[in-house]
């Protein structure tokens, strides 16, 4: 089928892939290749075409690239994904750009450049985190069920030898329907746009580019220990969120606001009538604010 | 015989086929199956060896990501394969024998922590001193041996609160940690469980429930 468009979301001017390890990841471009470089990070299940129309706008003072996380998108899959390894392909990425460079991340996009700042003091000037503050606290119940959520993740990983990939949909409208339960403040068109280079087809009908197994995971990690990374940063970050309550967010101030206390240059801004994807809901006013801050830090 | 986890396909060793119970043998960081001389004709039953990924016979993992979680994945997909069974680990073996301890009390009826190498160095938090990618080089760790899948080094470092791994032990219904002199880090008596001490041969008499 025709790839469908959407107002504002312009085709990638270049495309290519980086290896980092033994793992692909698809970069996509727009602007000046001279220009200087702005990398974008998307979130969970997410893909670089969610800066289709954030990343044109940058891209009339910046040459902006979009990553596909690994797994995500036209990014190869691999056996098993870890927050390490993301931040080792942003590092990968970076440096087939080359130093300096900016880092724009959206939930965890907007994590992971936080922790690739860090990881790469010398090569990254500065970050804008665009509603990406990690999950709330555990609570006392989350804690309790350590071992069960363990044995459900045991469970995952015996059922991907008899499932390893996603089943197919009829139609890319099914496809459209599925994500609209995550994205229902996005209109159809645009998420008709995001869902079509989400998925491919096939002879049997439509699936998920993203490989099934990002969604596993266990591990001792827990959201305390988001907040001392963040205090090591060195760069400026602006912080950005939506004022409308939406599906993954945004967190309360009460759960934000000490995570980024420690933050040692950080500027706060909320974009006014967005949700959690503040640059697909609100792209012209978060390019603005995300021009106008770059010019002034 | 070989094994799948998900995409990767693992080697398991049956190294002793006596009549009677199971045990499974979990490796140390850098081993493999080849590592347990004299321990297998030591159970009265039968004893396998499962090779971890990156290790000995079995795949490496694409995209390097090797987590005491993911290991406990390709012991599960063992135990899938055998059944019940005790279950016996050194270093990250012994930690992936905690996890299943717990997270598979259903099948593993005894479980006997041994020292050896991995997760020594990682701590109970994060050291947000260093980057985040330091713990995936493989040139700031002591090198593993040839064979082993080079990026196996998060391995040493990956940090490991004790009250995560306390979790697992209160989930086991057997365990037994083998005290041979050696430091271990916080996770180990966090683990709870039994201390045994003496010779390998009483800890394993321990485990078949004659100690």
């Amino acid at each position: 089928m025709a790839a469908p468009t959407y107002p504002g979301a312009v085709e990638p001017e270049r495309e290519a892939f980086v290896a980092s390890g033994d793992v692909r990841i698809h970069v996509v471009e727009w602007g000046d290749a001279a220009a200087p470089a702005l990398l974008c990070c998307h979130g969970f299940w997410d893909h670089a075409r969610s800066f289709a129309v954030l990343g044109p706008l940058l891209a009339a003072r910046y040459r902006v690239v979009a990553l596909d996380a690994r797994g995500h998108g036209d990014s190869q899959w691999a056996d098993a994904y870890s927050w390490a390894t993301h931040i080792a392909d942003i590092a990968a990425v970076a440096e087939w750009i080359g130093a300096p460079l900016d880092l724009i991340g959206h939930s965890m996009g907007g994590g992971q450049v936080v922790d690739a700042a860090r990881a790469l003091p010398q090569a990254v000037r500065r970050v804008v985190n665009i509603d990406g503050f990690g999950p709330p606290p555990m609570s006392a119940d989350d804690e309790a069920r350590t071992v069960a959520r363990f044995s459900g993740f045991l469970e995952q990983r015996r059922a991907v030898a008899a499932r390893p990939d996603w089943r197919p949909y009829a139609n890319l409208e099914q496809l459209v329907q599925r994500r609209n339960a995550q994205n229902p403040r996005l209109s159809p068109e645009w998420l008709r746009y995001f869902v079509f280079h989400a998925a491919r087809e096939a002879a049997d009908g439509w699936r998920w580019k993203a490989d099934p197994l990002l969604g596993q995971g266990a591990g001792p990690w827990r959201p305390d220990w988001i907040a001392p990374g963040y205090a090591r940063l060195q760069q400026p970050m602006l912080a950005v969120v939506g004022s409308e309550d939406d599906t993954w967010g945004p967190l309360p101030d009460a759960i934000v606001g000490p995570r980024l206390a420690g933050v040692r240059r950080v500027t706060r801004a909320t974009v006014a009538g967005a949700g959690h994807f503040v640059h697909m809901e609100r792209p012209r006013e978060t390019a603005a604010l995300i021009l106008d801050w770059l010019a002034a830090a | 015989m070989r094994l799948r986890h998900a995409r990767v396909e693992l080697e398991l060793h049956v190294l002793s086929e006596r009549d009677g119970p199971a045990l499974l043998l979990l490796h140390q960081l850098g081993g493999s199956s080849a590592d347990w001389g004299e321990v297998p004709a030591l159970w009265p039953g039968r004893v396998f060896g499962l090779d971890f990924s990156g290790h000995g016979a079995s795949q490496g993992m694409r995209g390097g990501v090797y987590q005491p979680e993911l290991l406990a994945g390709d012991a599960d997909a063992a135990l899938a394969e055998i059944g019940p069974a005790a279950l016996a680990g050194a270093g990250i073996g012994a930690y992936v024998t905690l996890l299943l301890a717990g997270g598979r009390a259903d099948l593993v009826p005894a479980a006997l922590l041994l020292s050896g190498r991995g997760l020594d160095g990682g701590g109970a938090q994060p050291n947000w001193d260093i980057s985040s990618l330091a713990g995936l080089d493989p040139a700031a760790h002591t090198p593993l041996p040839d064979g082993c899948d080079p990026r196996c080094c998060v391995l040493e470092t990956d940090p490991r609160p004790p009250d995560y791994a306390a979790h697992f032990g209160r989930a086991a219904r057997r365990l037994l940690r083998f005290e041979d002199g050696t430091s271990r880090p916080p996770w180990w008596a966090a683990a709870g469980g039994e201390a045994v001490s003496g010779t390998i041969t009483d800890a394993l008499r321990h485990l078949a429930g004659n100690g």
